[in-house]
């Protein structure tokens, strides 16, 4: 019986060991810095991992439906190049919120481009992605070639100290995001990217439309992206070209630690978030931990690989031993 | 609920390949038309033109006298015709109810209405209640599932559109022989229900009991059609290959029990248990075929399984006077075992690799290194002549072949090794009868070099056909051995239910 759920735990059902990993390091970070979980930390530590959240959800539907998108990142600094330079840290708040709602439809618009490329003329997606990434990448850059620009201190404010009932706004975040993707789990463009990306050919015979399908992922992930675009230039309050570089492989760090298939067809939302607070909060692990400098990427790193390589030693031992 | 619907001088290129040159075929409401054709003549082409999944280059297809023009599966469907493909069409990450009510889940004010979707699952379940060896619910995930019952899903999947024009491809080929009785009575109320039915099969016996005419297929062409009545077997595949008379059963001298009992034994195995192998013990002799029957999923597979080592087992197993044990289907190889498995495409074949590369993956260590290409490329060649392969030249993907032939390139790869122990998990599954013919007689040439064969198969006449003794498991253990005069048809289908080998007469 014991060994029945052990078994569940560590291969059918993937998230309670995201969860697992989350108590550990969550109780790790608590031991070292014993202000973790009051309210004002919480909160600003929430608000920092809202955009890798953010990014890892949209990054989790592409994968789902069994693509990946790479370019999520560099989506994430063309907004956030966009946002510092037309609305500026004089700007009025009707042009921050037109800017803002713009900006979602260059994401959008970003994601059609690879949703173009992938589903319509069924490029591979890693490889497109990348390619687009760059376009993307580089587009930021001709808007904003020099870190600068900004925001209101309004808005960042408004982000900082935002705190419905005394609970940080990225949890309120987060429940929505929970509530819409139960809400499409229970529609038929639910079910259809598990089934592209479980088995496209079959989808297709079925009469799926799966090149719908895929281009509506990569919009999504656009999307997706965008929204982590406004809130890192909420956070940060400042324009730089090159930040979204470090969130796509980090969101799909999160997807997978979340439990959630590279090859499609299986995984929830909720592990990618996890799997984003995972990521996120072993930086400030690290750094609490009073470890030199030095030592500190090379640590965050192995802690990542220790936790993506663990499901598949499990499986080893497990298929030794029956 | 009428529907009419006719093929008129359809074709279909891949390429340089032509799949269908002049395709025809009527269908009406009320009747079940066999699709006949060797491996290759176009019969699965044509099935998907008629259900949209391929785009016809050249003819008309019309339903109800009106010309239509599919480009999709789903334009199929709006008109009411419905598949269940020969490579399942199933999502296995997804549970049964998902997948049979995928693109037509029951909705309620937008959302997906899972009471719905479980209780009309259920409802198609029972039409095949007793059939499953599983505990299978709506919301069993499909992946994990044996063959047989993937293909019920696949079906009850097809016959949830409630179609009017139903096309089973190679439906049968996986389903054991209770499973198809229950098929046909429930293809027997359909018709009467007014759905017309294309049944796409290989097995004769098959065909006479369900059709009431049949179109034959040839190289891409329709050759022959008419009404099942007052035709033969040998009339059809007459049609099927043109010129060549079946003989596709190879008869030879069975050796007795005493007989056998004096020759040297290769394959010694006691009380061999593994996953649904529960205590099997028997002996395999030089030159014997050795059949493995019964119903389908009794542990034959895993059975052979064990034997090449690829799966965990226990018991005493001795290969002439060497106890053996293997932990990895390698060490197999190295005492000379091959084994050809069932599902070609997925265990057996690198698809889109060469047919020379696909012969030498197991032997390549005998090359050398550098690995001498030219003696390597020689012996392929040699092969693939020996095996009468029919290919456009040894660097062709294996993909390019007919199933029949296919299954010679996974048996060649073997034969290069030359194997004194072969054994076979259902090698002419879904291969036309002149491929079988020739295989049947490869097996008995290779049994009359001294090769030991064990050959599981799910067509009993191949089995009552080919083998000089018969084991027939039932619920992973041998119930019943037939040899000699107990050989038979009768006895196999009475032993593979279950019945004794003191209730047999």
């Amino acid at each position: 019986m014991i060994r029945h759920s052990w078994r569940r735990l560590t291969n059918q059902n993937r998230i309670p060991f995201a969860l697992v990993l989350l108590a550990v390091v969550l109780l790790v970070n608590f031991m070292l810095q014993p202000n973790l979980l009051e309210p004002a930390t919480m909160n600003s530590s929430m608000r920092i991992f809202l955009p890798l959240i953010l990014v890892a959800v949209g990054q989790t539907i592409v994968i789902l439906a069994g693509g990946i998108d790479i370019s999520a990142g560099a989506i994430v600094s063309i907004t956030n190049a966009i946002l510092a330079t037309q609305i500026g840290t004089r700007g009025d708040t009707g042009t921050a919120m037109l800017m803002m709602l713009a900006v979602l439809f260059v994401g959008m618009a970003a994601g059609a481009v690879n949703g173009f490329f992938v589903a319509i003329l069924r490029l591979q997606p890693i490889i497109t992605t990348y390619a687009t990434s760059f376009l993307f990448g580089g587009l930021a850059l001709l808007i904003l070639p020099s870190p600068g620009g900004g925001m209101p201190s309004t808005f960042t404010s408004f982000y900082r100290e935002t705190r419905p009932l005394g609970i940080p706004l990225a949890f309120f975040i987060i429940a929505l995001i929970m509530l819409a993707w139960y809400g499409i789990r229970q529609t038929r463009y639910g079910r259809y990217l598990f089934a592209v990306g479980g088995n496209a050919d079959a989808a297709y015979q079925t009469g799926v439309p799966v090149n719908m399908v895929q281009f509506s992922t990569y919009m999504i992930s656009g999307l997706m992206a965008a929204f982590g675009g406004i809130a890192i230039t909420l956070l940060t309050g400042s324009g730089n070209a090159q930040i979204g570089d470090s969130l796509t492989l980090a969101a799909i760090t999160a997807v997978v630690i979340g439990g959630t298939a590279l090859s499609g067809g299986s995984g929830t939302i909720a592990g990618a978030i996890i799997g984003a607070i995972i990521l996120s909060l072993l930086p400030n692990l690290i750094s609490f931990a009073n470890i030199e400098t030095w030592w500190q990427t090379f640590l965050n790193a192995a802690i990542i690989v220790i936790a993506l390589a663990l499901p598949g030693f499990m499986n080893l031992l497990r298929r030794r031993r029956t | 609920m009428t529907i009419s619907l006719s093929a008129r001088n359809v074709a279909k290129r891949y390429g340089a390949v032509t799949a269908l040159s002049d395709a025809n075929l009527d269908i009406r409401s009320g009747e079940v038309l066999a699709l006949i054709g060797a491996n290759g003549s176009g019969k699965s082409t044509l099935s998907k033109i008629i259900n949209g999944v391929v785009v016809l280059d050249g003819g008309q297809l019309l339903v109800d006298d009106r010309p239509v023009h599919f480009q999709s599966p789903h334009a199929a469907k709006s008109l009411g015709i419905s598949t269940v493909f020969q490579e399942l069409s199933l999502v296995p990450q997804m549970t049964v109810a998902e997948n049979i009510f995928l693109t037509r889940e029951p909705l309620r004010g937008g959302l997906v209405d899972r009471g719905a979707v479980r209780q009309k699952t259920e409802q198609l379940l029972a039409l095949f209640a007793g059939m499953f060896k599983t505990d299978l619910t709506p919301d069993t995930p499909v992946g994990p599932l044996p063959p047989d019952e993937k293909q019920i899903i696949e079906i009850l999947k097809a016959v949830s559109f409630n179609p009017r024009l139903l096309i089973l491809d190679e439906a049968t080929a996986s389903l054991d022989s209770r499973q198809v009785q229950r098929l046909f009575e429930l293809v027997v109320r359909w018709k009467e229900e007014g759905k017309a039915i294309v049944f796409v099969s290989h097995r004769m016996e098959e065909i006479f009991q369900i059709a009431d005419r049949y179109t034959v297929l040839r190289n891409g062409a329709t050759v022959g059609e008419g009404p099942m009545q007052g035709v033969t077997t040998r009339d059809l595949v007459g049609m099927m290959v043109a010129g060549v008379t079946a003989e596709n059963v190879v008869h030879r001298a069975r050796p007795t029990a005493e007989e056998l009992a004096a020759r040297k034994v290769t394959l010694d195995v006691k009380d061999l248990r593994a996953e649904a192998v529960h205590g099997v013990s028997f002996q395999l002799h030089e030159g014997e075929l050795l059949g493995l029957g019964g119903l389908r999923g009794q542990g034959q597979h895993q059975l052979l399984l064990a034997l090449f080592g690829d799966i965990r087992h226990s018991g005493n197993i001795t290969i002439d006077v060497t106890p053996v044990h293997f932990t990895h289907p390698r060490q197999a190889m190295e005492n000379r075992l091959a084994l050809v498995p069932g599902e070609r495409a997925k265990e057996g074949l690198l698809l889109i690799r060469s047919i020379l590369e696909n012969f030498l993956i197991p032997s390549w260590r005998r090359y050398g290194f550098p690995l001498r290409i030219g003696k390597a490329r020689q012996e392929a060649t040699n092969v693939s002549m020996s095996l009468n392969l029919k290919m456009a030249g040894l660097d062709a993907p294996v993909s390019s072949l007919s199933g029949g032939n296919a299954q010679k390139v996974v048996i060649g790869k073997w034969l290069l090794r030359n194997p004194r122990i072969l054994m076979l998990d259902d090698p002419t599954k879904g291969i036309d009868v002149g491929a079988k013919a020739e295989f049947y007689k490869l097996l008995a040439q290779l049994c009359g070099e001294g090769k030991s064969v064990l050959l599981y198969s799910s067509d009993d006449e191949e089995l009552i056909g080919l083998s000089d003794r018969v084991l027939v498991m039932h619920d992973g253990s041998i119930r019943t051995e037939l040899i000699g005069e107990s050989l038979t048809k009768s006895n196999l289908v009475a032993a593979s239910l279950g019945a004794t080998q003191e209730a047999l007469p």
